[in-house]
């Protein structure tokens, strides 16, 4: 499990005391921290910004940019968008999960991976391509991945 | 403002919305989200209507569209009646079941929807939500995720911490959907009535609730007043009524939380009225999760509302067998919010509330001790820091509890026992304690007052019902 902090979380909270309407950028700020907004994260901002839990919980269920569920050390986002569609994107997501053993928008247990799938990442002439943490990897195929996977511990 | 609604001018202040517009001239235009009390939210768009500017017209919801001077609207073109043709099938399709959606979708001539038939409740129109935030204050559910997704609920699913069973959200819903709501405690009249048949005992007093016996006590074992909370649960642990306590503690200075405690130990250490509400639901769900069965819960009567209702709508028995619930509830006008009274005793008194030996309400009183002094004020003054919520709750005595406890109606040094059902009665009788004489009247009138109180807040909510 991903610890979060709750300390670092704390002095993240302490950046944006006494400003209105925050909410939003101090939940980025967590996640870009530790890649997962925890609950306990969520009772600290609720207690500390006086903000209730369920609005908390309802923007950071909203966006896509959030978790609320731990996330792996490294994130795979495999492009399905129509270009990469047809240039075989179906069958690098296939090796992926099989190579992880995991399907689309989960962790594996060691915590390394997470694999999610983006409709478009907006370089179509690089398809078929991945994003991992934040490096393209573009024209790959299948038989590609395993030594890209290997690239990240 | 001028403008022009179906036909018909009208003129209004800036400010107002079409809706209001149109509806100070008699013009209906249908609405499921709207409530004159909150922010109109757009959700439904059945308000939807056109409306014409420098000669284009266009399409707007009119629950938050501003009058606009010289505007044309027009609430039934045949296309806006096509809207919510379309709109109203979509909700058919959706809440087949639903009476509100079914009239309305007839008054429009829509009878069998072209989509697949779901088996839903609720139509997010976010009137819940939007109570619960805008008005009663504690915001214990939201609109969740998104999407096809989206839902109405408390975070995680898990059960409410910060619900304190108004029923506002019930009051409100134009469905049944928020009755069928699992991690909140909405307790309407008709919820009352029957939770009072299936687990109270005794005769029904209008403003007190159901009782068999009403007493005055007090105890040895020291505690507020007559400390009888603390001598229930210790004479009721020793006679093996319950196994453990849910009760709420003392930390970090004067904050609290809530704690089970297994022994006489764990109880003394919970004495004394802390006038804060905690997190409470999820501690019980905790401890039973854990494997304790038998558990005495003290709460305030926003916390006994929420275990009932969880037993009322839960098959608990299947859930965790062998569980026994016994609840002790509070006489509560209202209680504070832990920084709020920390700022204020500190303005007021120049008192550290961490360092507090005691607080007390008695006759109107707020009374601290610290170091030896007690400093008091009326709490009438106090009302900017009571806590969200509890203006919208009526219920002083603990009506659903099985026996109930509080200082008024007693001489000081006592306290007052309301006896529910056969577990409290069990729990009286266990006690020792030496009885003196109550004033039921002096119960009745803060009884009464908080009641109407509530009521005259709730119905701010029941006259924007439709």
């Amino acid at each position: 499990m991903a610890e979060i902090n709750l300390k670092r979380v704390d002095e993240i909270i302490e950046g944006y005391k006494g400003e209105e309407g925050v909410l939003i950028q101090l939940l980025l700020d967590i996640q870009n921290e530790f890649n997962w907004i925890s609950p306990e994260a969520i009772a600290r901002i609720s207690e500390q910004m006086r903000i209730p839990k369920s609005q908390i919980y309802r923007i950071a269920s909203f966006y896509k940019a959030m978790s609320l569920k731990p996330v792996g050390r490294h994130i795979i986002h495999v492009c399905m968008g129509t270009a990469c569609q047809v240039r075989g994107a179906p069958k690098i997501l296939d090796r992926i999960e099989e190579n992880l053993k995991i399907k689309e928008g989960e962790t594996t247990s060691d915590m390394r991976f997470s694999l999610k799938r983006v409709n478009c990442l907006g370089c179509c002439a690089m398809g078929p391509v991945i994003l991992v943490d934040g490096t393209y990897h573009g024209k790959i195929t299948s038989a590609m991945v395993e030594s890209i996977l290997g690239q990240y511990e | 403002m001028k403008l022009e609604i179906d036909d018909k001018t009208v003129e209004i202040e800036a400010g107002n919305t079409l809706l209001a517009a149109a509806r100070s001239i008699g013009i209906d235009i249908p609405t499921l989200c709207y409530h004159p009390a909150l922010e109109p939210f757009g959700a439904c768009r059945l308000c939807s209507v056109e409306i014409e500017k420098r000669g284009r017209t266009k399409v707007v919801t009119a629950c938050n569209y501003p009058v606009e001077d010289g505007l044309i609207v027009r609430t039934n073109t045949p296309d806006i009646i096509e809207i919510r043709k379309l709109l109203l099938e979509l909700l058919l399709a959706r809440c087949p079941d639903e009476g509100r959606i079914q009239s309305l979708a007839s008054e429009y001539g829509v009878s069998k929807p072209r989509f697949q038939i779901e088996d839903e409740h609720c139509i997010l129109c976010g009137l819940c939500t939007r109570v619960c935030e805008e008005l009663v204050g504690v915001s214990a559910i939201n609109v969740i995720s998104r999407g096809v997704e989206r839902e109405v609920g408390a975070p995680y699913n898990e059960l409410s911490d910060d619900c304190i069973g108004c029923g506002a959200c019930a009051l409100v819903c134009p469905t049944d959907a928020i009755r069928l709501e699992k991690n909140i405690y909405p307790t309407t009249a008709e919820d009352i009535q029957e939770i009072e048949g299936k687990f109270l005992e005794g005769e029904r007093d209008e403003v007190l609730g159901v009782f068999s016996d009403l007493v005055a006590g007090k105890a040895s074992t020291g505690g507020q007043d007559g400390g009888m909370v603390t001598a229930l649960l210790i004479s009721g642990m020793k006679n093996n009524l319950f196994d453990a306590a849910l009760v709420v503690r003392r930390v970090e200075g004067y904050n609290a939380e809530a704690v089970v405690v297994e022994d006489e130990q764990g109880i003394l250490s919970a004495r004394g009225t802390k006038y804060l509400r905690v997190p409470m639901m999820s501690k019980l769900e905790a401890a039973l999760k854990a494997g304790k069965r038998r558990i005495a819960v003290v709460g305030t009567p926003c916390e006994v509302k929420a275990v009932r209702k969880l037993q009322q709508q839960r098959d608990l028995e299947r859930e965790y067998p062998g569980i026994e619930l016994t609840i002790l509830g509070l006489f509560c006008l209202e209680s504070f919010d832990y920084d709020g009274l920390k700022a204020d005793m500190s303005s007021r008194f120049d008192v550290e509330l961490d360092k507090a030996d005691k607080t007390q309400i008695s006759k109107g009183k707020y009374i601290v001790t610290a170091g030896g002094k007690d400093y008091s004020c009326d709490v009438r003054d106090m009302e900017a820091i009571v806590r969200e919520g509890c203006p919208y709750c009526g219920d002083f005595v603990s009506q659903l509890a099985d026996i109930s406890i509080g200082s008024v109606g007693s001489p000081d040094d006592c306290s007052t026992v309301i006896v529910r059902s056969k577990a409290g009665k069990k729990l009286l009788d266990a006690a020792e304690f030496v009885s003196a004489e109550v004033d039921k009247k002096q119960i009745v009138k803060l009884a009464k007052l908080k009641k109407r109180n509530a009521d005259r807040n709730l119905a701010t909510i029941l006259d924007g019902v439709q």
